[in-house]
């Protein structure tokens, strides 16, 4: 008796693990993954039925709903597979063990594409592309050198200009400390990370110089997780107590964490005179110490990579997503940014764009 | 004075989640059961007092429901262990890969996938009157969210419990010698099964504190490792309430120094400060000697007829 309910229970266990571990990894702390047809695809699917539905699939070490990051990106390719209606799948939350297994388990289920947002995933990526030669697989913020790397030339680099990022926070920052010191919080220690940081720090002194200021930027600190919002808050406060009065970062759910905290630190004072830049998604008005947002739109470099694959000619080359293709942008401005201020803001963008920034 | 101040504040609001969770392990182990699945009853606990509180706006029902989830959750362990003795460290990690899925789970089919950042009103500080004008304990000490002073206050019972009442001492010969327990007409299943209801509760309450009364917002993983933290803090403090409790002050200050010296940054890689909670524990587990000094029959099944 005690045996069937044992074997009872293991089975009711085993079952929930599957419902939630979806068809690949359930052996993750807290993995998840879903998967949803393309949303034009009850439509349009009528006249050509017969046609080839394309399958997509990410993997991602933060969770999809994060907010920040793994949203940006879960959404990104929901939006470039509902343009070219494509079926989508993802697995997240997963511990960097199991990268590769993800990215392998959906090789064998036969997926067209793989899209791992995350230079950390570089390793991953190119072992499995090795083993299935006949898959894409889309390395978003890859490095340059990445796509030669891959023997089967099945590997594409998805690359957000890191400094561009940089330069877009790093304006306003100039812009508007008046403290002189402004902030940065790293998730962990990619090279996109340090070039976002470098990119932020070089343009907020470039553009305090030209106001007449100074500026100094804290040395980048590292949460060692994109999940622990509590880290956020705490590096935020430690922080402000250095005065720090502008915060960018690339840490995700930790980096609404330290909103959490600035927002506190401003009520506590009674006005907003500490600010935050969101990024990669334009969330303007989530926290009220967000200023702007730096916004990458991932989606189009992920459609190019879709129309690619479709035509045969995936594989290979770096896709860059830049101010100057519209793939990186300055999001809405929020109210406490003075007119004037706004407008020389936009003037820096203006210069970006054009090439003439810093030169 | 105040990088002092602000680190020891910093220390007391990380070491208040690790605190109720080590205290669930504590009171788990004392019966006997070693319940590695912290980290999921943490992760259960963090959601749905998030969900709840975002839902009625209430904290503490946030907090009462993230017990509650904590407890049904355990359950499953509390079950397969006790009732079917099975392996206390199987069905520990069997919880901590089926709890945060389930919360994960959870979370989407309410938010959807990819969703905003949802946030709730925290629960607010309440400053003891006279004691929190105390220059320097002030704050530190009573001018903190209820829960906190929950927390210390578990502390104190704890200590009181296990050393000073029939009840606490009955309680622990169960985890000692649980046939000699029988012998003295203590129930012995009775006891594990309310060592899993407590262990449940406290580690839900542990969860649902990092999202009701810490951060505003919910993330996946928001745990992060605080189970197995916790799990170490027990051993660390020696089973017994004060060590608990010194244990955790201890992991929450070097997590918290750590996070100061980074920002201060004396040019030196970040690794080396990061290494500092780790390197600590270390040093502290070499100083005071590793005797085993746990409940005799931890981790053992019981089984009444056998010999």
């Amino acid at each position: 008796m005690k045996k069937l309910i044992a074997l009872i229970l293991a089975l009711a266990m085993s079952l929930a693990l599957a419902a939630c571990g979806g068809s690949s990894s359930g052996s993750g702390s807290g993995s998840a993954s879903g998967s949803s047809g393309g949303s034009s695809g009850g439509s349009a699917s009528g006249g050509a039925s017969e046609a080839k539905t394309y399958k997509v699939a990410m993997i991602c070490d933060s969770s999809i709903s994060d907010g920040g990051w793994g949203a940006a990106c879960y959404n990104a390719m929901i939006d470039a597979a509902a343009k070219k209606g494509w079926e989508t799948a993802y697995t997240d939350s997963i511990a960097q063990s199991e990268y590769y297994d993800s990215i392998a388990s959906y090789c064998s289920l036969g997926y067209d594409m793989i899209y791992a947002p995350g230079n950390q995933y570089t390793d991953a990526v190119l072992q499995a592309a090795e083993e299935y030669p006949d898959i894409a697989f889309a390395l978003l913020n890859g490095a340059e050198s990445t796509p030669a790397k891959a023997k089967n030339g099945n590997v594409s680099s998805l690359l957000p200009n890191a400094q561009q990022i940089g330069w877009i926070a790093g304006a306003l920052a100039g812009l508007m400390t008046e403290s002189g010191t402004i902030a940065f919080i790293g998730g962990m220690e990619l090279d996109t990370t340090k070039a976002k940081y470098a990119g932020f720090g070089e343009a907020a002194s470039y553009v305090a110089a030209q106001e007449g200021k100074t500026v100094k930027l804290l040395d980048c600190v590292y949460a060692g997780s994109f999940d622990d919002s509590a880290k956020g808050i705490e590096f935020a406060n430690a922080m402000i107590d250095q005065g720090a009065d502008v915060f960018f970062g690339d840490a995700s759910a930790v980096d609404s964490g330290a909103r959490q905290a600035i927002d506190n630190t401003n009520k506590a004072a009674g006005s907003v005179k500490i600010y935050d830049i969101a990024q990669p998604a334009d969330i303007l008005g989530q926290n009220e110490c967000i200023i702007c947002s730096q916004v990458t739109d991932n989606s189009a470099m992920i459609a190019a990579s879709m129309e690619a694959v479709e035509a045969g000619s995936f594989g290979g080359e770096t896709l860059y997503g830049s101010l100057q293709n519209g793939a990186l942008s300055a999001g809405a401005i929020s109210d406490l940014v003075p007119k004037d201020i706004q407008d020389k803001y936009q003037a820096y963008l203006d210069q970006m764009v054009s090439d003439t920034f810093m030169k | 004075m105040s990088f002092v101040s602000n680190l020891l504040l910093a220390t007391v609001r990380m070491a208040v989640p690790l605190l109720f969770i080590a205290l669930a392990e504590l009171y788990s182990e004392r019966a006997g059961m070693v319940n590695i699945g912290l980290e999921g009853l943490a992760a259960i606990g963090s959601l749905v007092g998030f969900l709840v509180c975002f839902i009625s706006g209430s904290t503490w029902l946030g907090i009462l429901c993230g017990a509650l989830a904590g407890i049904a959750v355990n359950m499953i362990y509390a079950v397969a262990t006790v009732s079917l003795c099975a392996d206390h460290t199987v069905y520990g990690m069997a919880m901590n890969i089926f709890a945060p899925a389930l919360a994960s789970f959870i979370y989407r089919v309410y938010f959807g996938a990819g969703s905003d950042l949802s946030q709730i009103e925290l629960m607010r500080g309440i400053g003891l009157p006279v004691l929190k004008d105390i220059p320097f304990l002030g704050d530190l000490l009573f001018n903190q969210t209820p829960m906190v002073y929950i927390a210390f206050a578990l502390v104190a019972f704890t200590v009181v419990f296990f050393n000073k009442t029939r009840a606490g001492l009955n309680y622990k010969s169960v985890g000692e010698h649980p046939k000699a327990a029988a012998t003295l007409g203590i129930d012995v299943i009775r006891v594990k099964y309310l060592a899993c209801v407590i262990c449940g509760a406290l580690a839900g309450i542990g969860g649902a504190y990092l999202t009701t009364c810490y951060s505003n917002t919910y993330s996946e993983g928001t745990v992060a490792g605080r189970g197995f933290i916790a799990l170490a803090a027990v051993i660390f403090g020696r089973w017994s309430g004060g060590g608990v409790l010194l244990a955790c002050l201890f992991f929450g200050f070097c997590d918290a120094l750590q996070i100061r010296l980074q920002v201060a940054s004396f040019g030196l890689p970040y690794q080396f400060f990061q290494m500092i909670p780790y390197l600590a524990t270390i040093v502290v587990l070499a100083a005071i000697g590793a005797k085993k000094a746990g409940p005799k029959a931890s981790g053992k099944p019981y089984r009444r007829e056998e010999r």
